[in-house]
């Protein structure tokens, strides 16, 4: 394909070729084959499709798209038929496919114990709409709009559903009313800081260099988060497309992706999408006859977290161990080889397009006062629908677990959300109606962070979470500076103690020593926000590191160095399947004689309480408490 | 340059635009404590100590990337600042893994440099060796005799076969003074016109009066004996401590001070009150405790019942001392141990010791009992006296209760508890009780003028004033009975405060520099000295038993040369040799850190393994400031050491655990010089020797003429640094400038030219050399003649090399080699 340097001539092109294609097709089957769908068994899933439609001689499409955010029911299949709307199904297994084929290809009812409902305005007697369940309800996809809904190897498909028109209108725009567009919608740093997006490439785009360079930040390293990678991998040009909108706003010939090497299928589909930027001439030089010259690479990250910090993101790329330094001077003055730079993260970019398809006006209608648009969540933990979500900024912590997230499993108690992943905090249950935007998290002490979202309920220990937290952090500081390297392991070292029940009532005060040297004394935000998930346990849950301390008790009976169990003699009924399933033989009994458990043999594993029948419910698991049994084993009814 | 004005620590500062709040601040004199920074490298903010608050800004900012701006107002000391500093030193310091001071110095009660001494004697500087420990103790012939040596107890040798042997060493030098031509004499500082009376010519007043005479003061002695030296003429044997040697000792501290007035008594013939009358501006009173406790047993003022001092002072002065044949000594400390074997010596046929606790709990020298029962001293344990039987007019047995050991008492020892019915009797003809001493209280004022408790003058612990303004005390007076080393360490304590005291200025206590310590022996992790090869401790030659009990000679004959720097090579040399130059420590002090708050996980690196004899890497000393890396990279280009690991767990090192040969290191020891703890170091070196000089001159091994600062002692060259002024290297150097010029100070240098006649070389006179040399070169001319100078000779020497070469012997084939 030559290059042409008129957009409404390549739109038409790629619907045309879009449109051909689906015309050509009676059936599409499409696959949400992301790496959480891939993890869910999405490619044997594909594979049985595929082998079962050749033996049936069928002929259909199968397309892999990205992910539309319902990892619980992962592998989700949808079925499109000529002049029909797409049928979803979730939960897809590769045994079940032929009853997908049997009931909706072959034959025409779209009913199946799989189905969740139909996607796009019209509607299939009595199949409900998707969008309508409460998971999706009060969602606005707009980073995402594309996710799920593209073949992300197909640029065409991206331009057919009005990708690239933001650009082409940037381009026809001043480099000011860009930005001010930009500015107009409020969008601010989805990476965490939250740095008004207009005003940062303001800075830069006024920075006087030979130069200039932006870089997308897909260094995404929190525990539990996804969000980018799944926008990477579902919709890569909407990134593209938001990058080259920023070059052209802020002059900048050169751009990098900094994406982690864990990401290689992001990996793969950034490159098959440049490629095809290229050969439609949106990227290189002379951009759609704009004249603006863009050429991109991309830096696959070893994997520091810290890379994900603007300053040492920079390092990396330059060649050098990762590792921050101080601000000023900004990247915006001198970033990348003394350049001015502008960083962005791969959601911000990928709203950028979006905001100007439809203008800032329509971007700033979603959200709060100060935090407007949406943000995406990576909803993980105790909730029973986990997955990715983007909701507009306002709703509140408990739309968002109860309403969207269904919920607590198993009727356990909601105890409390962290976010901002490491960097972030806890918030209570009590304050679930907090809001999730910048100004309203950060009241509670936590932070938006990119978009972790972990949901606690009444088993997980606060203590042992901030540790866990703590573990991250300390392997994960670059080792600069002395309060990030050598305080957040000492502040670990304090929490295991803690944990293993070696605490004394002075680590407590030490500790809160700690974080405020940590918080205020740290060269970087790492490190800055490395404390955030002690300080607010020991805000919000005091109590249970008192516990921990001063009564030698777990409160969650999680901590193991902290809990013991015990089999009640009067509910034993000597059945030996705790003492056969034992790991560590620390259960005596036999036949007739109830079991006892021997305390210094017990490892804690809590497989006894696990296996012992729900009938009897005879283990008990305690903290700072112990139970009076007899000490070796009586026979059955003797208690 | 465009000015601008800012306020510092609340003045108001104009300076120039561009700086750096630590720029700033040094120019207003202010120090900010930094540990990562270095003018030669790029800022870098890692250490954090350098935060200061800065107005309006949300956080603590770092000094040393921070540009000052047109009316920012800088606090350098709140609250929060300290605090922030404080904690990051003390986590710092709790992975910081290594002694400061060696813990044998830290032993001593003087504070001798004890691996300064041996590391002199090692180099053969001996005199040196004993000036070095004058500085600390003036008595070295006594203690290197009879020191009960908490140094050694301490040293980390005891990990391997044994402790060095310090006190030998000691001996050594001091012997080695004694016999030399011209022992050692300290200069005196002009006089102050100030006077002190030392009461008492004991350790603790003679140490107090050696170091008050070198600081210009007269001091005056009074002692009641009819010579001095306290206990150590009265209350230890001749076979001990020779009087003659001791003689020589205190002669040497006696012909610097003013009077000596013996035979004088506190109390008596004099008081506190007369001689502050006689101008005395201060008074240091060092009395001892010489008087003998009692065993609070029936019969003891019978006769043939003798205290062990009054036994041991009537043997030394030649008077009846009443001692018979049978002779039972009471008591398990050393006095015990001297009052026996100096009974067997005169004349007594069965000693037997009775201890009331077991051989494990005894206070005397282990080989002080272990050379007593080879000379025949039975030693009865668990034996108490209970009662004296008397027959005809004099002690004819000893009562004993058998004991059994109980719980500990305060002191840690198991408590003796008599076993009911176990009573038995001893015959004997003498009892010796040597079961404690007691200040002689009848000396000091009993009217409240100076406040005492139990006898003891009650003094403040560090500063030694009395209750009376310009009076000091100390020694055993105040503490109790104790040894010589702690008496001498109080009169060298004593002497600093005096002379606080003359000098005008408030007498407080000075602040003990932070050290760093591994710990107790027990602490000190497995493998610390895994890889140290073992060597035997020398033993000094001692006269045999059967020989040394029928006389007084001294028993213990010293260490011979050669045993002497044998044993020199087992110091672990375990004192950091950064002391002087540790940024860590000095913070560490500055901040009062309390170094035990954390270190709630440990990580200890294991020892480097370097082939080469530059640079020593020891990375439990590493506080991770990036400096030896930044140079070596920024400055240097080599990249030989990097950042290894992420984390916690970060630390500087080679790739792979290469050696730095292999990493590429070129030994310019920039990294040394950079560093700011003792993590680097020269490897040479035994211990830090501070310079006496410094002397800048220029490189001789090459053209590039770097400038060099040598660091020189007695005229030796202690070590070359590079100048940071020299305008050809500022402050960089090579190997050879760094590492290459220590050669002058080896004994192999030819001083004398050789001249080889009939195949070999003799030693000839410069004229002989010359005239020889001269006649050579005349059988040449210039076409035949090349000249190669040695990189080893000066410049100037070069320079005259070549122009010789081509003057004179008009060639112009001239070279030299620039090779270490």
């Amino acid at each position: 394909m030559g290059k042409t340097s008129d957009f409404k001539d390549i739109k038409e092109k790629a619907i045309k070729s879009y449109e051909s294609w689906r015309q050509s097709e009676p059936v599409r089957i499409i696959v949400g084959a992301g790496t959480c769908g891939r993890a869910a068994g999405a490619d044997a899933v594909i594979e049985a499709l595929k082998d079962e439609l050749e033996r049936r001689q069928i002929k259909a499409a199968v397309t892999r798209v990205g992910c539309i955010g319902l990892c619980y029911l992962e592998p989700l299949v949808d079925v499109v038929k000529q002049g029909k709307p797409r049928v979803c199904y979730g939960n897809v297994t590769p045994d079940k496919v032929s009853s997908i084929i049997d009931g909706y290809i072959v034959g025409d009812d779209p009913q199946s114990d799989m189905l969740l409902g139909s996607i796009g305005d019209e509607a299939i007697d009595g199949v409900p709409k998707l969008f309508d369940m409460p998971v999706l309800k009060p969602q606005v996809r707009i980073a995402t709009r594309n996710c799920g809904f593209v073949d992300p190897e197909d640029i065409n498909q991206y331009i057919a559903r009005g990708g690239y028109t933001g650009l082409d209108k940037a381009l026809k725009m001043t480099q000011e009313e860009v930005i001010e567009e930009v500015s107009k919608s409020g969008l601010r740093g989805r990476g965490g800081a939250g740095a008004p997006t207009g005003w940062k490439w303001n800075l830069c785009r006024q920075s006087s260099g030979d130069k200039k360079y932006i870089i997308c930040n897909a260094d995404e390293g929190d525990p539990g988060a996804f969000m980018d990678r799944s926008v990477l991998e579902s919709d890569p040009h909407t990134v593209l497309e938001g990058m080259l909108i920023g070059a052209y706003a802020m002059g900048a010939t050169d751009g990098y992706i900094y994406c982690r090497a864990e990401y290689p299928q992001a990996i793969k589909r950034l490159n098959q999408a440049m490629v095809q930027m290229e050969e439609y001439g949106l990227l290189g030089e002379n951009i759609l006859g704009s004249g603006l010259n863009f050429h991109l690479k991309i830096k696959e990250g070893a994997g520091a977290f810290v890379c994900g910090e603007e300053t040492a993101l920079m390092m990396s790329i330059e060649g050098n161990r990762g590792m921050p330094r101080p601000r000023p001077p900004f990247p915006a003055q001198s970033g990348l080889w003394g350049y001015p730079t502008n960083i962005n993260n791969v959601e911000t970019w990928a709203n950028v397009s979006a905001i100007m398809e439809k203008g800032g006006q329509w971007y700033a209608s979603y959200g709060t006062e100060k935090s407007k648009g949406t943000k995406t969540f990576a909803l993980a933990g105790k909730v029973n629908c986990t997955g990715l979500i983007e909701v507009p900024m306002g709703i509140s912590l408990h739309e968002i677990v109860y309403d969207i997230g269904g919920g607590i499993p198993d009727g356990k108690k909601f105890k409390a959300v962290q976010t901002g992943g490491p960097s972030g905090g806890f918030i209570p249950a009590n304050l679930d109606h907090l809001t999730a935007d910048y100004e309203s998290l950060a009241s509670a002490g936590s932070i938006m962070g990119s978009g972790a979202m972990v949901v606690m309920d009444e088993d997980t220990c606060a203590v042992d979470m901030a540790r866990y937290f703590l573990t991250f952090t300390q392997s994960e500081s670059c080792g600069k500076c002395v309060p990030c390297r050598v305080g957040t392991g000492e502040m670990l070292g304090i929490l295991e103690k803690l944990c293993a029940d070696e605490s004394k009532p002075e680590d407590i005060d030490r500790l809160m020593q700690l974080c405020t040297t940590v918080s205020r004394g740290s060269l970087c935000a790492l490190g800055g926000t490395a404390p955030n998930p002690v300080l607010t346990s020991l805000r919000y849950f005091k109590d249970e590191y008192d516990a921990h301390v001063n009564e030698h008790r777990c409160p969650s009976l999680m901590c193991k160095e902290l809990i013991s169990f015990y089999i009640d003699p009067a509910k034993c009924k000597a059945c030996m399947i705790c003492a056969r399933n034992c790991p560590s033989e620390a259960i005596k009994g036999g036949k007739k004689l109830i079991h006892v458990i021997d305390q210094d043999k017990c490892i804690r594993c809590g497989v006894c309480l696990e296996k012992c029948p729900a009938k009897f419910s005879a283990v008990i698991k305690l903290s700072g408490d112990k139970m009076d049994v007899p000490d070796e084993p009586i026979p059955v009814g003797e208690a | 340059m465009e000015k601008i004005k800012v306020t510092i620590d609340g003045e108001v500062q104009e300076v120039e635009k561009g700086l750096s709040v630590l720029d700033i601040a040094s120019q207003a004199g202010i120090e900010i404590p930094t540990l990562c920074h270095h003018p030669d490298l790029e800022r870098y903010a890692a250490c954090r100590v350098c935060l200061v608050e800065v107005k309006n800004a949300r956080n603590p900012m770092p000094a040393c990337v921070t540009q000052v701006m047109d009316g920012m107002a800088i606090e350098t000391r709140t609250e929060e600042i300290d605090n922030i500093r404080r904690v990051v030193l003390e986590l710092l310091l709790s992975e910081h893994y290594g002694d400061c001071v060696a813990p044998c110095k830290m032993a001593c009660p003087a504070g001798i440099d004890i691996q300064g001494q041996i590391a002199l004697i090692a180099d053969g500087r001996y005199e040196e060796s004993l000036i070095r420990i004058k500085e600390s103790n003036p008595l070295p012939l006594v203690c290197g005799r009879v020191c009960p040596r908490f140094c050694e107890q301490k040293c980390r040798r005891n990990l391997l076969e044994g402790p060095v042997g310090i006190n030998m060493l000691k001996r050594f030098v001091a012997d080695y003074d004694m016999n030399s031509d011209g022992p050692y004499t300290p200069d005196l500082k002009p006089s102050t016109g100030k006077k002190v009376a030392v009461v008492g010519g004991g350790p603790a007043g003679l140490s107090a009066a050696y170091y008050l005479v070198q600081e210009g003061h007269q001091v005056d002695i009074y002692e009641a004996h009819p010579k001095l030296g306290g206990m150590l003429r009265y209350g230890i044997p001749e076979y001990r401590l020779p009087k003659a040697t001791l003689d020589k000792e205190i002669e040497g501290i006696t012909k610097l001070c003013g009077k000596i007035e013996i035979n004088t008594r506190l109390g008596k013939d004099y008081t506190i009150d007369s001689l502050k009358k006689d101008g005395y501006d201060a008074v240091f009173v060092a009395i001892g405790a010489q008087s003998s406790q009692s065993m609070r047993v029936d019969g003891e003022d019978a006769p043939g019942v003798l205290s062990g001092i009054d036994f041991l002072r009537d043997v030394v002065i030649g008077n009846e001392t009443g001692l018979g044949k049978k002779v039972a000594v009471v008591g398990g400390g050393n006095t015990a141990m001297d009052a026996a074997r100096t009974a067997l010596r005169m004349g007594a046929e069965k000693v037997i010791v009775a201890y009331r606790r077991s051989r494990a709990e005894m206070p005397a020298n282990a080989e002080e009992v272990e050379q007593a029962e080879e000379e025949g001293v039975e030693l009865a344990f668990l034996a108490a006296p209970a009662g004296i039987k008397v027959a005809d007019g004099r002690v004819s047995g000893m009562e004993c209760i058998k004991m059994e050991l109980g719980e500990p008492d305060a002191s840690g020892r198991r408590r003796p508890v008599p076993i009911k019915g176990s009573e038995y009797t001893m015959e004997l003809d003498t009892i010796i009780a040597a079961i404690g001493q007691s200040v002689d209280n009848t000396s000091l004022p009993q009217d409240g003028a100076i406040e005492l408790n139990r006898g003891y003058p009650v003094v403040d612990s560090e500063t030694m004033l009395t209750s009376i303004e310009g009076v000091f005390s100390g020694g055993d007076c105040t503490t109790g009975p104790a040894t010589a080393i702690e008496a001498i360490g109080a009169g060298k304590r004593a002497a600093a405060y005096i002379d606080m005291y003359l000098s005008g200025k408030p007498v407080i206590a000075i602040d003990k520099p932070y050290s760093c310590s591994k710990g107790e022996l027990y602490e000190v992790r497995d493998s610390e000295f895994a890889d140290v090869p073992t060597q035997a401790r020398v033993d000094q030659e001692t006269l045999a038993a059967d020989i040394r009990k029928r006389d007084f000679a001294e028993i213990e004959l010293g260490l011979t040369e050669e045993q002497a720097l044998a044993e020199t090579k087992r110091c672990l040399q375990c004192g950091c040799q950064d002391i002087y130059e540790c940024k860590l420590r000095e913070y560490a002090t500055e901040y009062k850190v309390d170094d035990s708050r954390y270190g709630a996980r440990q990580y200890l690196m294991p020892r480097v393994k370097d082939a080469q004899n530059f640079i020593n890497r020891d990375y439990n000393k590493c506080i991770t400031c990036g400096m030896c890396v930044r140079m070596c990279q920024e400055v240097r280009g080599v990249g030989a050491v990097s950042f290894i690991n992420r984390g916690s767990a970060t630390v500087v090192g080679t790739a792979f655990g290469a050696t730095l040969e292999e990493a590429g290191c070129k030994f310019c020891a920039a990294c040394v010089d950079a560093c700011p703890t003792g993590a680097l170091l020269d490897d040479k070196n035994r211990w830090r020797e501070l310079p006496a000089h410094e002397v800048a001159t220029i490189c001789p091994y090459c053209g590039v003429g770097c400038q060099l600062i040598l660091e020189t002692k007695n005229n030796k060259i202690i070590r070359s640094v590079p100048d940071d002024n020299g305008p050809a290297n500022l402050g960089q150097a090579c190997v050879k400038g760094r590492f290459g010029l220590t050669f002058v100070n080896s004994d192999e240098r030819l001083t004398t030219p050789l001249i080889k006649k009939n195949g070999k070389f003799a030693e000839a006179t410069w004229d002989e050399a010359l005239d020889l040399v001269a006649k050579k070169f005349a059988e040449y001319d210039g076409s035949q003649f090349v000249a190669i100078s040695s990189a080893k000779a000066t410049n100037e020497e070069n320079y005259l090399m070549q122009k010789f070469a081509r003057g004179v012997m008009g060639t112009n084939s001239v070279d030299h080699c620039a090779r270490l």
